[in-house]
């Protein structure tokens, strides 16, 4: 209506704006990457340079320069197709979701050319031949080759190779890292051996003095740069740049730099073998039902539940004895209490975890990822705790106290007999969405290679590539088991008030 | 039984007793009567114990609470206080039932748990101070599902199942529905006249003060203006102040 009132010729040039911005919309989706990377005059390339190096990895002197055989390649094509380079910082495990998104033109960070990863995107010819090293702790005399891993808890990267070729030997145990590297772990006991791409494992476990290598290095893969599906015509630059990089000997030159450069880099130049190697790993993940996962996320399941329930139980110990010592203790004990709740409630969760997991042992203190989890959760959640109690005991009426001491109660058991049943009765429903906000919060503490529901879905996910349905499925367990927790929850309460 | 003398209480900057002396003899039943804010519930709160004073001293059956530092009690105070509330039973003008326990949990907790008495005998006795205020049929029933009289009502049967030789009411019927508070008057005349139990009241039921005390105390601003019989009192009252207390009261 307000439409046909206007002036015809306000009208009119209204129309002839939306067709022209229409106009202009579907003429700027036409050019392809290729032209909008010259037009723009930037390559915009992927990577996660908290992944380390020497792939790619901040400058320490100048966090805002990159260095890394990966930046000097990035640099280098971009040289080439005549633009710059500029990097994207994406986690390594959402690489090539962030390049199917647009994010970014390109993905390059040591990834490997697999068949189920071609299924997606387009994989340049190799730019770098890597192989997987077995490292152990310097004093190891039980393992001498990956034949001795039966049984032995081992490190790799998530969605890698090292990863397959383990799970063919069978009876390892392993463990997958994403954020750090495993070598710290290692040297701590934490795990009996590592088992990495090369370039990570000389850059990081060659001067450890704590480690050494052994056994040959395994398992020839192909680190090649990813590319959207539709991008023929960029991935057919960008080889024939690489093509060129090696032909004119400058890849040999940086990787000469960064002390890469091995007989096996030779296989670069005849590009068919890829395929060939790759085709070696395959599996039928792809194909597989989704059931296939089930036992697998079921078990991250039941760790995810059993990580919950212990924690909780702690931060509600812990909470209780706080709450007390803030309300009623000395004045010392009170102030530290106070201390300790501000503290935890105003610092993140994550940072809480890296120190108790990777700081605690610089002062001898070791801990399983187990054992870091559940203190890292129940001390952080016992702060909220505590001032959920203490509330619900100032919530309690005065007059409740004063009826009991006129009693002749001593003030611990009026305390114990009238005020805390009451206050937990205030105190119930904070309680249980504490519970249930803990237990998605527990899927924090994968950061620090344990297993539970969320690390199971990114390693399977990061394996198959399936992010969408295994994404649905784990988030269908979690909903499964806190939807139950929040009914039960709200009973509880209504029986409680009935009560009143 | 209960003596008190010259004592001193502030809140704040505001003096409210300038060296009250008051003595409840045994047996003896005492109505303090007065407006809102005169100190009336203060100076039931200070003898057992829930109000700190600054000055002056309370005995409470041979036990005197002059020497204490109430705002901080160490453990012996603590302890005497504890004593003198074991002596005297108190009952608030909003009952302050434990609203988790039933009736009859709220009788027995005290006597099972500071008495030692085993629970079954407490739970017996209890039965017998609910028969006396005619609710033994809501034993088991939540306080939240009675009236506010029968609240009441439970509260000093809670109070007497501790056996204390004195009682202080505190406005035991202000907040109750006109239609309930004969029941919960009624108690208290049956506790004073079948037990000649030690009793001090501050209400503002003027007919109920004059049948029941021995003696009627007029509080205003923090002093006690006069005191004495209740005929004296209500009929040909010293003070003006006290006349024009009660010309208010019994104009409503």
């Amino acid at each position: 209506m307000l439409l046909f009132s206007m002036p015809s010729r306000l009208l009119r040039t209204v129309l002839a704006l939306f067709f022209f911005l229409l106009a202009a919309a579907s003429a700027n989706a036409a050019p392809s990457t290729l032209d909008t990377i010259k037009q723009r005059g930037v390559l915009l390339w992927g990577c996660d340079i908290a992944g380390g190096a020497p792939l790619a990895f901040p400058d320490p002197k100048d966090p805002s320069r990159l260095l890394g055989f990966e930046a000097d390649i990035a640099e280098a094509i971009a040289r080439e197709l005549g633009v710059r380079a500029q990097v994207v910082q994406t986690e390594w495990d959402s690489l090539v979701p962030g390049l199917e998104r647009g994010n970014y033109d390109i993905a390059m960070n040591g990834l490997e050319i697999i068949p189920e990863r071609q299924k997606r995107v387009l994989m340049s010819r190799p730019y770098y031949v890597y192989t997987l090293q077995l490292v152990v702790r310097k004093d190891e005399t039980r393992i001498n080759s990956i034949a001795d891993l039966k049984g032995m808890t081992v490190g790799t990267l998530a969605g890698a190779m090292a990863d397959s070729l383990l799970r063919k030997i069978g009876g390892v145990t392993l463990k997958s890292y994403s954020a750090v590297w495993p070598y710290d772990d290692l040297a701590l006991g934490r795990i009996d051996a590592a088992f990495l791409d090369t370039p990570i494992t000389a850059y990081y476990a060659k001067p450890d003095k704590r480690l050494k290598y052994v056994g040959p290095p395994e398992g020839e893969g192909f680190y090649g740069i990813a590319i959207r599906k539709d991008d023929r015509e960029l991935k057919q630059a960008i080889d024939k740049v690489i093509d060129k990089l090696l032909r004119t000997g400058e890849l040999k030159n940086i990787y000469d730099k960064w002390d890469l450069w091995d007989k096996t880099q030779t296989k670069l130049f005849e590009t068919a073998a890829a395929t060939d190697t790759a085709s070696k790993l395959r599996t039928d993940s792809d194909e597989a039902p989704l059931s296939t996962f089930l036992p697998s996320l079921l078990k991250g399941a039941g760790m995810t539940v059993v990580l919950s329930i212990i924690s909780m139980a702690l931060a509600i110990g812990l909470g209780i004895c706080l709450a007390f010592l803030r309300m009623y203790g000395p004045g010392a004990l009170s102030a530290a209490s106070a201390v300790y709740i501000e503290v935890y409630r105003g610092t993140p969760l994550l940072i809480q975890l890296f120190i108790i997991y990777y700081g605690l042992p610089n002062i001898g203190i070791v801990l399983s990822p187990f054992a870091a989890a559940i203190i890292g959760l129940g001390m952080n959640y016992a702060a909220y705790e505590a001032e959920v109690y203490r509330g619900g005991i100032e919530a309690v009426p005065k007059g409740q106290m004063e009826a009991a001491l006129s009693l002749g109660m001593p003030r611990l058991l009026a305390l114990r007999r009238i005020i805390l049943p009451q206050a937990f009765r205030i105190s119930l429903p904070a309680v249980t969405n504490d519970f249930i906000a803990l237990f998605k919060d527990s899927s924090i503490v994968s950061v620090i290679a344990m297993v539970e529901l969320t690390k199971t879905y990114s390693i399977l996910a990061a394996t198959t590539l399936r992010y969408f349905e295994l994404g649905l499925v784990v988030a269908l367990l979690y909903f499964g088991m806190s939807w139950p927790l929040s009914i039960m929850a709200r009973r509880l309460e209504r029986k409680l008030k009935g009560h009143k | 039984m209960i003596k008190i003398r010259n004592l001193y209480k502030s809140f704040g900057n505001h003096k409210l007793f300038q060296g009250i002396d008051l003595e409840v003899k045994k047996g003896e039943v005492i109505v303090l009567i007065g407006p809102s804010g005169s100190g009336k519930s203060t100076l039931l709160r200070c003898i057992n114990g829930l109000e700190h004073f600054e000055q002056g001293e309370i005995d409470v059956a041979e036990i005197a609470l002059h020497s204490l530092n109430r705002s901080r009690p160490s453990r012996e105070d603590a302890e005497a206080i504890r004593q003198v509330r074991l002596k005297v039973g108190m009952v608030f003008q909003q009952f302050n039932l434990f609203p988790h326990m039933t009736v009859l949990e709220n009788v027995v907790e005290a006597p099972v748990r500071v008495l030692g008495i085993d629970r079954g005998t407490a739970e017996k006795d209890a039965l017998s101070f609910l028969r006396r205020i005619n609710l033994e049929s809501k034993a088991l029933a939540r306080p939240a599902t009675l009236s506010g009289g029968e609240q009441q009502r439970v509260a000093i049967a809670r109070a007497l199942a501790m056996r204390p030789q004195a009682m202080l009411f505190d406005e035991p019927t202000a907040s109750l529905d006109p239609e309930t508070v004969g029941d919960v008057l009624a108690v208290i005349r049956d506790l004073v006249y079948q037990e000649g139990m030690t009793t001090l009241i501050s209400t503002h039921e003027m007919g109920f003060a004059r049948e029941i005390a021995h003696e009627v105390v007029v509080f205003d601003k923090g002093e006690i203006v006069e005191q004495g019989p209740p005929e004296s009192i209500f009929t040909s009252p010293g003070q003006e102040r006290t006349r024009t207390f009660l010309r208010r009261v019994l104009a409503k």
